[in-house]
């Protein structure tokens, strides 16, 4: 990735199981238009059902991303992948998405931005919405962007829907100056 | 922008700590790990992490005594406790003990991040409190002279009045209590502040090379003098004099000292023709100088010239008190110099150094806390970092005049020294002349070996 040399980052977006098609859809959208970076949608992989906490009654969200770390997506610098699952980390009750600072794999989960939550209906606009939000957010920690105190950026962080509501499409300038810096840094050497 | 703490998480559970350390590294923090209470106070005792998640079942060292020991070694530490099984008697007891928050896991998102926007303004609390604290530091400290104790807090209000005067000042004390800081605080308060303030040993310089340092000299006036020199006396007019050590002036330099008093004018060795001189007098000794005066060893017209106003300046164990001002300023002084991260001296050590007698006073403490600091192997200076404090002293110094006190300390320095003058008089911090002639006074003698 080096906007110096005009090779734009590629980054994948990858559903986990059953998702509404115009879901990962509208993320690739988004990530594209506020990131200028080159999405596609892939094709789908399996339900983490290997995921599942048994105590918990939930989705462990680290290790989601391992597995997704193992795949071989070489074509991508990033992989987004989403979920229609309630997540979690250790020390939280839940998450709405998760990322290694740095890393290559985000994953973002829809389960919790529908409200009500009624999957016999399509996902209504708002859905849509917060899951670009989410989908911006983990994705600037993938392009090594950590959380802000200002509370109207993208990258500050929300832990409830009313936050992620009032927060518009909108990186700070610093933000953006980070995020310029990150993308003209030449690429790694490919090990030997 | 956010700002920056250093972070350590305690927890016995891997994911617990795998899971923080991604949250905080994601909020741009420097975020550590320890396994258990043990590990988190070794990680603790090498760098100054300023926030700890401190979880309370742990096995070995549980959370609240990890907690206890924190909030007294490094108490400005903010600890953070949390639990899986919370019981409102253990989140009193942390709260009562300290800690600034008990969270129950696992948390909800916005929980985490309220409790680092209220640790953060805790931190800026913190910071603005050090800041305040090292202004007041600058208050107490008067013109580099640490103390808040009485007998300080006299002098302090002493010294203004002081300098407002031209009076001779004779300041009194034992070796190491600040005379010379307390002349330079009254020079620095007078009329003469923009004038020099020239300091000089008596003690050090023989009395014929004494003479000529503050007479001045012809060229050719005797065997040596190679060129004019102009004497203290005349290059600190307008200024302050400090005569330090006066008691061991001979009688033959109190009177040519009390001429120059009297008439306010020199004569140049070799020279015939006066010129007048413009300067104030501060003198002080460590010696009892009416004794002296009425065992004829000190000229009584000179000492009532020299000594109209006294201060007297108290031994450091006489202002115990100002023990941990000191020790603290010393530490920040040393840390800088050297370098080294030695942020804290423990409850117990400073109880022994509030405890000690300190006969060299404030300059042994000074010595002893750069001492302990270069050698130290860890933040924070304990009782085994002061194991060279002889207890001995203190013991010779609880019983006995002032000068049998001085005279035990010398005896017992030149026996600790294999009577190698140089190395003792480096120790006592006097100059080697001045401990010969001290050697003298207390007919001191070396053993026969």
């Amino acid at each position: 990735m080096n906007e110096q040399s005009g090779t734009k980052m590629r980054v994948g977006v990858v559903a986990l199981g059953k998702i509404p098609e115009i879901i990962p859809k509208s993320m690739a959208a988004h990530i594209s238009g506020y990131l200028n970076l080159h999405t596609n949608v892939l094709p789908a992989l399996e339900h983490p059902a290997y995921a599942f906490d048994k105590e918990r009654l939930q989705y462990n969200a680290g290790i989601i991303l391992k597995s997704l770390e193992q795949e071989r997506f070489s074509d991508y610098e990033k992989i987004i992948a989403v979920v229609a699952v309630d997540l979690f980390v250790p020390i939280f009750t839940h998450v709405f998405g998760e990322a290694r600072q740095g890393g290559k794999c985000g994953l973002v989960s829809v389960y919790r931005l529908n409200d009500p939550q009624d999957d016999s209906a399509p996902p209504p606009p708002l859905l849509l919405e917060r899951a670009a939000k989410v989908t911006l957010h983990e994705t600037g920690h993938l392009l090594n962007l950590v959380h802000c105190t200002d509370s109207k950026c993208l990258m500050h962080f929300s832990g409830k829907l009313a936050d992620l509501d009032r927060m518009p499409f909108y990186f700070c300038r610093y933000c953006l100056a980070y995020l310029r810096d990150f993308r003209q840094k030449p690429p790694p050497a490919a090990p030997v | 922008m956010n700002e920056k703490m250093s972070i350590l998480i305690v927890d016995d559970e891997r994911i617990v700590r795998e899971s923080f350390f991604h949250w905080f590294e994601k909020s741009g923090h420097m975020v550590d790990t320890a396994s258990s209470g043990s590990k988190a106070l070794e990680k603790l005792e090498k760098l100054p992490f300023e926030l700890l998640f401190v979880d309370i079942k742990m096995p070995g060292m549980n959370g609240i005594e990890l907690l206890g020991r924190v909030k007294e070694e490094y108490p400005d530490t903010i600890v953070i406790i949390m639990t899986a099984y919370g019981s409102i008697e253990t989140a009193v007891t942390a709260m009562k003990m300290g800690a600034s928050d008990y969270l129950l896991k696992p948390f909800k998102p916005d929980q985490l991040s309220l409790v680092m926007e209220k640790v953060s303004r805790q931190h800026k609390l913190a910071s603005e409190y050090h800041y305040l604290k090292v202004q007041l530091e600058e208050k107490t400290r008067f013109d580099n002279i640490i103390g808040q104790s009485p007998p300080m807090e006299d002098i302090f209000r002493l010294i203004p009045e002081i300098a407002a005067s031209e009076s001779s000042v004779l300041i009194l004390g034992e070796t190491g209590t600040g005379k010379e800081l307390v002349a330079k605080a009254i020079h620095a308060k007078s009329r003469r502040s923009n004038g020099p303030f020239i300091a000089i040993n008596c003690g050090a310089i023989p009395d014929t090379l004494l003479e000529s340092e503050l007479f001045g000299h012809q060229k050719g006036a005797f065997t040596g003098a190679t060129h004019h020199r102009k004497g203290f006396l005349e290059v600190v007019s307008g200024g302050t004099l400090f005569l330090d050590e006066i008691g061991e002036i001979s009688p033959k330099m109190q009177v040519d000292l009390l001429r120059v008093l009297e008439e306010k004018k020199i004569t140049r060795i070799g020279e015939r023709d006066p010129i007048d001189v413009d300067f104030r007098l501060i003198s002080a000794t460590r010696r009892d100088l009416e004794k002296d005066v009425a065992e004829r060893g000190f000229r009584e017209d000179f000492y009532y010239r020299v000594n109209v106003i006294i201060i007297r300046m108290p031994p450091l164990r006489k202002r115990s008190e100002d023990i941990p001002l000191l020790a603290e300023h010393f530490l920040q002084k040393y840390c800088h110099e050297t370098t080294k991260k030695v942020d804290h001296i423990s409850r117990d050590a400073l109880a022994l150094l509030r405890g000690y007698d300190w006969p060299g006073n404030v300059r042994e403490l000074e010595n002893a806390i750069e001492r302990s600091v270069v050698l130290s192997k860890s933040r924070t200076l304990g009782v085994e970092d002061f194991s060279f404090l002889s207890p001995a002293s203190s013991a010779v110094s609880r019983h006995g005049s002032l000068r049998e006190v001085e005279k035990a300390h010398i005896q017992e320095t030149l026996t600790e020294c294999g009577w190698n003058v140089t190395k003792a008089s480096k120790i006592l911090d006097i100059n080697r002349v001045t401990l010969h002639k001290m050697i003298k006074r207390y007919s001191l003698q070396r053993p026969a070996s």
